[in-house]
């Protein structure tokens, strides 16, 4: 069968672009370290900084402006393999990995790995299980996939509400994080600052959805990439002489365990299942940086990578970005550059860690009486750290620190210049917003095609489905800053039961609607409920602390406990009907016309010929 | 197109491509961590080997798992003509 594919071409100036993007970028951030040093105010030089690189992704957004269901939900199914895999791997790594992971690391050292370790094994898990088949397929959400792999609407109804949960914790987290970064920056408040936010982001993805989406996230992750790696790049050359952080903080590692050895830091052995990551706010270094398992136990440590690979792997904010691919072969490799962008992230992430954590550890070993050096004054008058005794040594446990400022505190303690700092911030709110607007893209398109038009297998043809989806991005956007600006719980904590409630709830069924023929509809909602309310009741214990069981622990029963849901009841109910085996079948095989299409067009013909 | 009959074979070989990409990488991932510790002994490039292998060392076995998965999975593919048209 022959079939004619409009040809879409890849803009050939992209690449040019960018880099036009990115040279603006660093043209601000050097414009402002040279108006510093004329004498230019900090609060307008901060403003700049903030604001320049929101109005080049409002730019960007806007001149995605499409009226096409194909541009709008899947940026055309033209964005190459590079550009697709290093806006998943930024909206994965997004603020919170920035911000919280990088504290984490600091506090926690190897024990904090657990969490990316688990994302990163996400991706390999995506590429070779997932990526292919649901490319294959074609739909532009989730709830969309389950319902027409199935041929049931109520599943579709079902997940679309479900799956809404995980999304807007994720939203919140992400959004909250750049609006704190953004009121450091300004001296503004937090809830001016994500009002702020989220109105540069319905500017930015309320023209073109996921057209925007992708190429502002693009340069969102290229100014994110840029503030991670230049500070402590700066650093990693004024300490040991190599610009090349993530591979030369290995002899600043061995000294630091040289002083906490010398501090008499104690080696502990925790319970097998503990979990004792750091929250939010200031806390004193316990653990030796490199040895494993000291907050948190071995068991609890492959619990956690499970957990966050299953996460990661079937996050519903992350998938409908395989939509937006060329091909199936396209699509896989999307994971390769995700992998590898992460990879530098997480590396880049763990060394900020080490780096803070030498300059700390001169101060406690520094011969001599006691002297708190400059910057750790500083850090103090910001709120940054608190000094809690005034002795004649320093020991471990004199300072404190805030866990999500430890990015921060870096440029401060290396004495560089206020631009660093200002830089890293902008970092994060860039990395908030790619991550935020993954999250409000496939919030949107899920609203607009799974709620509004779930009824019907076929989306009205024209503008008013996509004014849907507008109106969903729009949805998103008022609910995610009104609890950016109000929630207080730990971002982190968010973050990970979002990944928890993907995990449990999504991973399982997807991954089971490709490898296994016999899951029906029935199975794929009991699989979706048992992993849905496992997790809320793992919430509820942590949260309200009255079911006495380990919220960890519980969260990651979530997964084998959906599996075995959904298999047994897939056993117990009627096989699959010859329609769809057949479409599990077509989803196996990369080449051949994409399902989706293919279902739209057989609609298309059906009605033509009722109405002849 | 694929041919009907080849559909069966290249099932069977994408089902094992899947497992000899997931199953080492995935016991590498669970495994590794538990025997930090005792590889903390030993330096490389100035790290605790146990450190390294655990972060740097599973970022670099992802990347190269994935990247080896990209091209065995596009030739099998092609051997069934499983592959897309263009």
């Amino acid at each position: 069968m022959a079939m004619v594919r409009p040809q879409r071409s890849i803009n050939p100036r992209l690449g040019i672009y960018l880099g036009i993007f990115l040279s603006l970028f660093m043209a601000i951030a050097l414009l402002t370290l040279i108006f510093e040093g004329l004498g230019v105010g900090r609060l307008t030089l901060a403003w700049a900084m903030l604001l320049c690189p929101l109005a080049l992704y409002g730019v960007i957004g806007a001149g995605g402006l499409t009226n096409d269901a194909l541009d709008f939900f899947a940026a055309g199914r033209r964005v190459p393999a590079f550009y697709n895999g290093f806006t998943l791997a930024t909206a994965a790594f997004g603020a919170t990995g920035t911000v919280v992971l990088t504290g984490m690391l600091f506090f926690a050292g190897f024990d904090a790995l657990c969490l990316a370790i688990g994302a990163l094994a996400g991706f390999v898990v995506m590429a070779v299980m997932l990526a292919p088949f649901l490319r294959k397929f074609g739909t532009f959400t989730v709830p969309s996939y389950l319902g027409r792999r199935f041929d049931s609407r109520p599943l579709r109804l079902l997940s679309a509400a479900i799956l809404s949960v995980p999304i807007l914790m994720l939203l919140t987290a992400e959004l909250r994080l750049a609006a704190e970064a953004a009121s450091w920056l300004t001296g503004q408040s937090r809830a001016t600052m994500a009002v702020l936010l989220a109105v540069i982001l319905a500017l930015t993805l309320v023209p073109g959805g996921m057209r925007s989406l992708t190429w502002a996230s693009v340069a969102q992750g290229l100014a994110a990439f840029v503030a991670l790696v230049v500070p402590v790049a700066i650093v990693a050359g004024l300490v040991t002489t190599l610009p090349l952080p993530q591979l030369t903080n290995g002899p600043v590692l061995r000294a630091i365990g040289r002083v906490e050895a010398a501090q008499g830091l104690p080696y502990i052995i925790p319970p097998t299942l503990a979990f004792d990551l750091p929250g939010q706010g200031l806390h004193e270094m316990s653990k030796r940086f490199a040895d494993a398992f000291g907050l948190v136990g071995p068991s609890a440590f492959v619990m956690v990578t499970m957990t966050s690979l299953a996460g990661v792997a079937a996050a519903p904010w992350l998938l409908p970005r395989l939509a937006s691919t060329p091909g199936v072969y396209e699509a896989r490799k999307t994971l390769g550059w995700a992998t590898f962008t992460f990879g530098i992230s997480m590396l880049t992430a763990a060394s900020i860690a080490v780096f803070f954590r030498d300059y700390v550890m001169d101060v406690i070993s520094a011969p001599g009486p006691a002297a708190v050096p400059a910057w750790l004054s500083e850090l103090v008058t910001r709120g940054l750290a608190t000094i809690n005794e005034e002795s004649s040594r320093f020991r471990v446990s004199s300072f404190a620190f805030d866990r999500n400022g430890i990015l921060l505190s870096l440029p401060i303690a290396a004495g560089l210049p206020e631009m660093l700092l200002n830089l890293s911030l902008v970092g994060v709110v860039a990395a908030g917003l790619a991550a935020a607007g993954a999250a409000v893209v496939s919030l949107g398109s899920t609203f607009g095609e799974d709620l509004i038009f779930g009824l019907t297998w076929e989306p009205p043809e024209g503008a008013v489905r996509i004014h849907a989806s507008r109106i969903g991005i729009g949805l998103a956007l008022a609910i995610g800053a009104l609890a950016a600006a109000t929630v207080s719980s730990d971002p982190f904590r968010l973050t990970y039961f979002a990944l928890a409630f993907s995990g449990a709830s999504l991973f399982p069924i997807l991954v089971l609607s490709i490898w296994w023929k016999r899951l029906n509809a029935y199975g794929c909602i009991a699989g979706l409920s048992t992993g849905f309310s496992i997790v809320s009741l793992a919430i509820l214990s942590a949260e309200g602390g009255f079911l006495n069981v380990d919220p960890i622990l519980l969260a990651a029963s979530g997964i084998p406990a959906s599996a075995l849901a959904a298999i047994g009841v897939s056993l117990t109910t009627p096989a699959p009907g010859r329609h769809v085996l057949e479409l599990v079948r077509d989803i196996r095989v990369p080449g051949g016309e994409i399902l989706y299409d293919r279902e739209m067009r057989l609609q298309r013909q059906k009605r033509h010929r009722q109405r002849s | 197109m694929i041919e009907r009959k080849e559909r069966k074979p290249y099932w069977r070989h994408t089902k094992w491509q899947m497992l000899a990409s997931l199953v080492p990488f995935l016991a590498v991932t669970i495994i590794l961590p538990l025997y930090a510790d005792k590889l903390n002994a030993n330096k490389f490039l100035g790290f605790p080997l146990g450190y390294f292998l655990a972060a740097h060392g599973l970022v670099l076995i992802a990347v190269v798992i994935v990247a080896t998965f990209v091209s065995q999975q596009d030739a099998i593919d092609h051997w069934h003509g499983a592959h897309e048209d263009n």
